[in-house]
C-alpha cells in the first residue's frame, strides 16, 4: 500500500469535481467536490447507494460528462479542460476503459465475440486485420477465454463468459485505466469470485489500475486495496480497505457494513428489529 | 403435530421449450405457516420455476409435465382461470427482483394499490383508499399519505419494493412468494425489506416462499433452505444446520464461494466447471462432473435423497462419508 502511494504521480487525479445534471430548475447537484487519486496497479472500490453517484463519477472520469468545476486529470491529461475534438480523441484513444454491470445489455447481440472485442481498435483505425485479429486472441485468452468462443454471439455463452468478454473487450485497446461498474452484480457467486480473481490477476500482471464501483461490500472485501465510499454525491470516507471494513469512521459506512448480509453474524432474526 | 402445511409441492416437474427439456425435475418442498423457506442456486437451477408453477403462471413454452402443487390442501393443477384469480387475489401474493417493471409508470403508486385492493377485497373507492393507505404505512412507507400521490419515477427501489409488497399483501394472503425480491437493492435498503418480511410474518403468520443465489440472505430470513442444483433439490433443512453442516459438496462450495460476511480479505475460491445444461441427460449425480470427491458410484444411477438426520435430506450417496463431513 505504502509503496503504491509513494509511486511518483497518480495516473488518474480528480480534485474537487462537481458535476450538475439537467438544466434550469432541472439541474440536479450529483456530485460535489469529490476528490480521488489512483495510482498504478491499485484496485480501489467505490462503493454507495444507488444514486449517490458513483456511475456519473465514472462517467466524467471517461469523459462522456462534462464536470461543473473541478479536474480530472488521466496520465497527466487534464480531461476536463478538452475540447469537443481532443474530448472525442481522448475517449477513442480508449486511455480510459468503462466494464458494465449487465453484459446481456452491453454487448451487441447481433456480433459476434470477435467483432465485439475488436470494435474498438476497428473504430480507432489504421490497423490490418490480421493484427486485429492477433490482439482479439491475446485480450480474450488474458480473461481465461479460448479462441473457439469467437463466431459465438453473446447469446450463446454463459452470463460469466459474457462478463469476461466485456472485460477483453476493455483490455483490447490497451487502457490505462479500467473502471468497472458492478460487474459482478448479475452474477452468481462462483463466476462472482472467478471475475474478481481475474481482476486481481490483471491487476498483478498488467499493473492496470482498476477502479470497482459496487453497492456491496463483500464483493470488493477479497480484492480492493482501497475503499472510497459515496454519499450524496460526496466521498464521504477513503482509505486502506481493511482500515475501511474494520473500523468505518463515517456513520454511512457503519451503517453499510452492519446492513451487509452475512454467515456469521447474528441473524436479522435475532438482532434487534426495528423497521427504519 | 405441526400446522398443515400452506403450499405443497410434489415431485414437480416442469418441461422447457414445448416439452424438449426437464428443467424441475422432482421437486418436493412445503411451507407450513409463518415459515420462511429460502430456495438458493444458481440461475437456471429451477427455483424460479418452481414458484412460477405454485403461482400458474408458467412462462409460454414450458409445461408441468408431473406431480402436483397443493394450497391449503387444493390442488392446483385443475384450478380453472378463474380460480387462479381469485388465488391471487386472497391465497398467494407474489413479488419479484424489479418493483418498477410491474408497476405502471403513469399511474400513482396509491391508485395502483387502490385497484388492487377493489378488486381482491372488493371495498369501495373510498374504503380501498383508507386501506392503501394504511397498508402503505404497514410496510414502512413514510408519509403514506404524500407517497400514495407519487408515480412509481418519483419513488427509490426500495420504496417501490414496499409498494409492490403493499400489492402483495392487499389481499391477505396466506403465502408470499418472493423470487429475488431483495437482489437488487441496496444492502442498507435489503436489510430494510428482510426486516419487513419478518415482521409480516409475525405480525400476520404469514408464510414466504423466498428465493436468491446469496445465501447470506437466505441465512438471514430464512427458517429453513432449498438448495437447488441442475432442476433438483440436492439439499434441504433447517437453515442453521445447513450452514453449520452442510453435506452435499454443493452446499458445501455455495458456502465457500459466499459472501461469507467477514469483510477480511480472503482468497476468491470458485466452484469449478459450468453447470449441465437444462434437460442434459445425465445418469446419476448431476454435480458429478463438478464435484471434488465423486466416485464411479456416483454415475452409475439415479441418486435419491435421505433424510441425515430430522429434517435434514440430501441427495448424495456419500453424505455419510467422513471425509465429506470434514471438508
Amino acid at each position: 500500500m505504502t509503496a503504491l502511494r509513494d509511486a511518483p504521480a497518480p495516473l488518474l487525479e480528480v480534485t474537487s469535481l462537481d458535476v450538475v445534471l439537467g438544466h434550469g430548475w432541472r439541474a440536479h447537484r450529483v456530485l460535489s467536490g469529490v476528490d480521488l487519486a489512483i495510482w498504478p496497479g491499485q484496485i480501489v472500490g467505490l462503493v454507495g447507494e444507488t444514486g449517490s453517484g458513483k456511475t456519473t463519477l465514472a462517467r466524467a472520469i471517461v469523459g462522456l460528462v462534462k464536470p461543473r468545476a473541478g479536474h480530472i486529470a488521466v496520465a497527466g491529461t487534464d480531461v476536463s479542460r478538452l475540447g469537443r475534438r481532443a474530448l472525442r480523441a481522448h475517449r477513442r484513444a480508449g486511455h480510459v476503459q468503462l466494464v458494465f454491470q449487465d453484459p446481456l445489455r452491453s454487448l451487441d447481440p447481433d456480433l459476434t465475440v470477435a467483432g465485439i472485442v475488436a470494435e474498438g481498435l476497428v473504430i480507432r483505425g489504421g490497423r490490418p486485420a490480421a493484427e486485429i485479429r492477433s490482439r482479439v486472441v491475446a485480450a480474450l485468452s488474458q480473461v481465461g477465454l479460448d479462441e473457439a468462443l469467437l463466431s459465438r454471439t453473446p447469446g450463446q455463452i454463459s452470463g460469466g463468459q459474457r462478463q469476461r468478454v466485456s472485460i477483453a473487450r476493455a483490455l483490447a485497446v490497451v487502457p490505462r485505466l479500467l473502471i468497472c461498474d458492478e460487474p459482478v452484480s448479475a452474477l452468481d457467486a462462483s463466476n462472482r469470485n472467478y471475475v474478481l480473481r481475474l481482476l486481481d490477476e490483471l491487476r498483478t500482471s498488467l499493473g492496470l489500475p482498476i477502479v470497482i464501483i459496487s453497492h456491496d461490500l463483500s464483493s470488493l472485501a477479497g480484492i480492493a486495496d482501497r475503499v472510497a465510499v459515496m454519499y450524496r454525491g460526496e466521498i464521504v470516507e477513503d482509505g486502506p480497505a481493511s482500515q475501511v471494513f474494520t473500523a468505518p469512521a463515517h456513520p454511512y459506512t457503519q451503517r453499510l457494513i452492519a446492513s451487509a448480509p452475512s454467515l456469521s453474524k447474528p441473524r436479522l432474526s435475532r438482532r434487534d428489529r426495528k423497521d427504519q | 403435530m405441526p400446522p398443515d402445511p400452506v403450499l405443497t409441492i410434489d415431485d414437480l416437474r416442469v418441461t422447457v421449450h414445448h416439452g424438449a427439456a426437464e428443467a424441475v425435475r422432482g421437486v418436493s418442498l412445503s411451507v407450513a405457516p409463518g415459515e420462511i423457506v429460502g430456495l438458493v442456486g444458481e440461475s437456471g437451477s429451477g427455483k424460479t420455476l418452481t414458484c412460477r408453477a405454485a403461482l400458474g403462471v408458467v412462462p409460454a413454452g414450458c409445461d408441468i409435465s408431473g406431480g402436483s402443487v397443493s394450497f391449503l390442501g387444493e390442488d392446483l393443477g385443475c384450478l380453472s382461470g378463474k380460480e387462479w384469480e381469485r388465488l391471487h387475489g386472497s391465497g398467494i401474493g407474489a413479488v419479484f427482483q424489479d418493483p418498477a417493471s410491474y408497476l405502471n409508470p403513469v399511474l400513482t403508486v396509491g391508485s395502483q394499490l387502490t385497484e388492487a385492493l377493489r378488486v381482491k377485497k372488493r371495498l369501495s373507492r373510498r374504503a380501498a383508499r383508507e386501506r392503501a393507505i394504511e397498508l402503505m404505512g404497514a410496510v414502512g412507507l413514510r408519509e403514506p399519505a404524500r407517497v400514495y400521490h407519487q408515480i412509481p419515477a418519483e419513488l427509490s427501489g426500495g420504496m417501490l419494493q414496499r409498494v409492490m409488497i403493499a400489492i402483495a399483501i392487499s389481499g391477505d394472503p396466506r403465502l408470499l412468494i418472493a423470487d429475488e425480491a431483495t437482489s437488487a437493492l441496496d444492502v442498507t435498503i435489503q436489510a430494510e425489506i428482510l426486516t419487513l418480511l419478518l415482521r409480516l410474518r409475525d405480525e400476520r403468520g404469514l408464510a414466504v416462499l423466498f428465493v436468491s443465489h446469496d445465501l447470506a440472505v437466505i441465512r438471514e430470513l430464512c427458517d429453513s433452505v432449498a438448495v437447488f442444483y441442475a432442476g433438483e433439490i440436492v439439499e434441504s433443512g433447517p437453515v442453521d444446520e445447513i450452514i453449520a453442516r452442510p453435506r452435499h459438496p454443493y452446499t458445501q462450495g455455495l458456502l465457500r464461494v459466499a459472501s461469507a460476511g467477514d469483510l477480511g480479505r480472503r482468497a476468491l475460491e470458485v466452484i469449478p466447471g459450468q453447470p449441465p445444461a437444462v434437460g442434459a441427460p445425465i445418469a446419476g449425480c448431476r454435480f458429478a462432473d463438478r464435484c471434488p470427491v465423486a466416485a464411479d458410484a456416483c454415475r452409475a444411477g439415479e441418486i435419491a435423497s435421505s433424510e441425515i438426520r430430522a429434517g435434514h435430506t440430501v441427495r448424495c450417496i456419500r453424505a455419510h462419508d467422513a471425509e465429506l463431513v470434514a471438508s
